[in-house]
């Protein structure tokens, strides 16, 4: 599995002095403003904040979602994007809601394919997707038969088929408990090292960002901006023993608790 | 298992689902009716017995009266209730996608459906005189409500989450609605459905019994003014019996369409 081949010095995804406002009971809101980020090629970045600090609006407007206002600039491998560009794939928090309940688990994996790829492609698609996040079996299954984890899994799957170049995740492991999140961890590792993918991944646990992520991005403020960005130099592959128990990770995690809890120090 | 006792089994079942407490009722409460007429309790000149009424539509029958007017109503509920759930899907999908389209319409949708259906008889028969086309305009013009409006309300219900997912996945505009709202919305669509059904049917025999001289309604009339009471309660009953068989057609073809959409964990598999 190869990612689409970008040009050579656009980052994967873009973003100049995005600003964005929302609708709200007194008006427009600015959530955002005046954020710049670029995410390189086979870049794995963790986009970290408190509770309502615009790290899904953040992840909306780079994924196409979402229009920021008229002075902001977005970009896909280069080209600035007006809509959900072709090879970017979200994978959202609340999967129970992101599957369609009317359709197997493999026609839920099936869905972004139709219309686009071969009918034999799309089967032999669907079914490398399901064995790589260990789904196989529960092929004919509805999602409501399926665990979370499993249904989370799913939604993993649909986007694995698509071979996006760019993977959005929003708190995907959030809602889940800590065995299947460590293995879901490591199985999105896996995909990343085997597709270089590049994957921008908004999340509240500290460990979970130091443990996945090339680089972590902090947004704060009201309306919020990148306040810090934080290298992580860990080597690769990450065991979820060995990896933390090194002291840098517990640099870099103690860091980055400060950043967050702290604010801009 | 032997066929015998497969067979057996299945009789069994059936038996099982066949509402034995409800028919044994039913069968009473006949039986009370023939017993009052035929030793004079009641003084109704114009109320007959059970027996009294089955002699009529027999009569009927053979004359192919009760087939002739049957299939009338039969054919034209059917055909109106097909006309409205197409207009009121469209339309539903139409309002309940486009924002703007919907602000400036709900306040008329709201006034035009709360005006009585039976009220607007007499005024199809003024513009479209003694016919068919009368019947068909009313069935049309006051089933499509339920389903416009139950429409509107299930394509407004589908998650938005779904739709961020069809956007993400660059589904076109039709692929979306095919794919995604039309499936979340059917659940709905359906009660609209089943709900125009019903109208569907009122307002066929309503408007046979003061507009278009056939079909079952005007027959009750007909038999009425002939002073006929058995021919009318046979055909009342024929009314009420496509009814029901109408809507056991309805909620079965329903359960077959909804299952995959209605199941959740509470539903044992």
């Amino acid at each position: 599995m190869v990612a689409p081949v970008a040009s050579d010095h656009a980052p994967a995804c873009g973003c100049r002095n995005v600003s964005v406002d929302l609708d709200s009971t007194e008006g427009p809101r600015r959530v955002l403003a005046g954020v710049d980020l670029d995410v390189d090629d086979a870049e794995f970045v963790a986009v970290m904040g408190r509770s309502g600090s615009g790290k899904t609006t953040l992840l909306r407007v780079l994924g196409g979602l979402l229009l920021p206002t008229e002075d902001s600039t977005v970009t896909f491998h280069g080209e600035p994007i007006s809509g959900p560009p072709d090879g970017a794939v979200f994978v959202f928090q609340d999967y129970a809601a992101s599957l369609l309940p009317w359709r197997t688990v493999e026609r839920n994996v099936m869905l972004g394919l139709e219309g686009k790829v071969s009918k034999p492609e799309r089967h032999s698609r669907v079914a490398e997707a399901l064995a790589m996040v260990g789904l196989a079996e529960r092929a004919t299954d509805y999602p409501w038969r399926l665990s979370g984890g499993m249904q989370q899994r799913v939604q993993l799957a649909r986007a694995l088929a698509m071979r996006p170049s760019v993977f959005l995740m929003d708190e995907p492991f959030g809602a889940l408990d800590a065995m299947t999140k460590s293995s879901l961890q490591d199985e999105l590792q896996r995909v990343q090292e085997r597709t270089h993918a590049t994957v921008v991944f908004v999340t509240h646990d500290v460990d979970e960002a130091v443990y996945l992520s090339d680089r972590i991005v902090i947004l704060e403020g009201d309306p919020a901006t990148v306040t810090q960005r934080i290298q992580v130099d860990l080597p690769r592959p990450r065991d979820q023993l060995a990896t933390k128990e090194m002291s840098e990770f517990l640099r870099i995690r103690r860091r980055v608790y400060d950043a967050i809890v702290h604010g801009d120090e | 298992m032997t066929r015998s006792s497969m067979v057996t089994s299945r009789r069994r079942k059936a038996l099982r689902r066949a509402n034995v407490p409800g028919l044994l009722t039913m069968l009473v409460l006949l039986g009370l009716w023939e017993i009052l007429v035929r030793f004079g309790v009641t003084e109704f000149q114009f109320l007959p017995a059970p027996s009294a009424i089955a002699r009529g539509a027999e009569r009927l029958l053979r004359s192919g009266d009760l087939q002739g007017n049957l299939l009338h109503t039969l054919r034209v509920t059917t055909l109106g209730w097909l006309a409205a759930g197409l207009l009121g899907i469209s339309l539903g999908l139409l309002l309940g996608l486009s924002n703007t389209a919907w602000r400036y319409s709900m306040a008329s949708i709201e006034v035009m459906r709360a005006i009585p259906p039976v009220s607007l008889v007499p005024i199809a028969l003024l513009v479209f005189g003694f016919s068919v086309r009368m019947e068909l305009t009313i069935i049309v013009f006051v089933s499509a409500w339920p389903v416009l409006v139950n429409a509107i309300a299930g394509v407004r219900s589908v998650r938005a989450e779904l739709v961020d997912v069809s956007r993400m996945l660059r589904l076109s505009r039709l692929a979306q609605i095919r794919k995604v709202i039309l499936p979340g919305a059917m659940p709905s669509i359906v009660v609209g459905l089943r709900l125009a059904m019903s109208l569907s049917l009122v307002l066929a025999v309503v408007a046979e019994m003061i507009g278009n001289p056939s079909g079952l309604g005007h027959a009750v009339i007909r038999a009425q003014q002939a002073l006929q009471p058995e021919d009318m309660f046979a055909y009342v009953l024929t009314i009420g019996m496509l009814g029901v068989a109408l809507n056991t057609l309805l909620r079965f073809v329903s359960a077959r369409v909804l299952p995959s959409l209605a199941t959740g964990p509470g539903d044992a598999r």
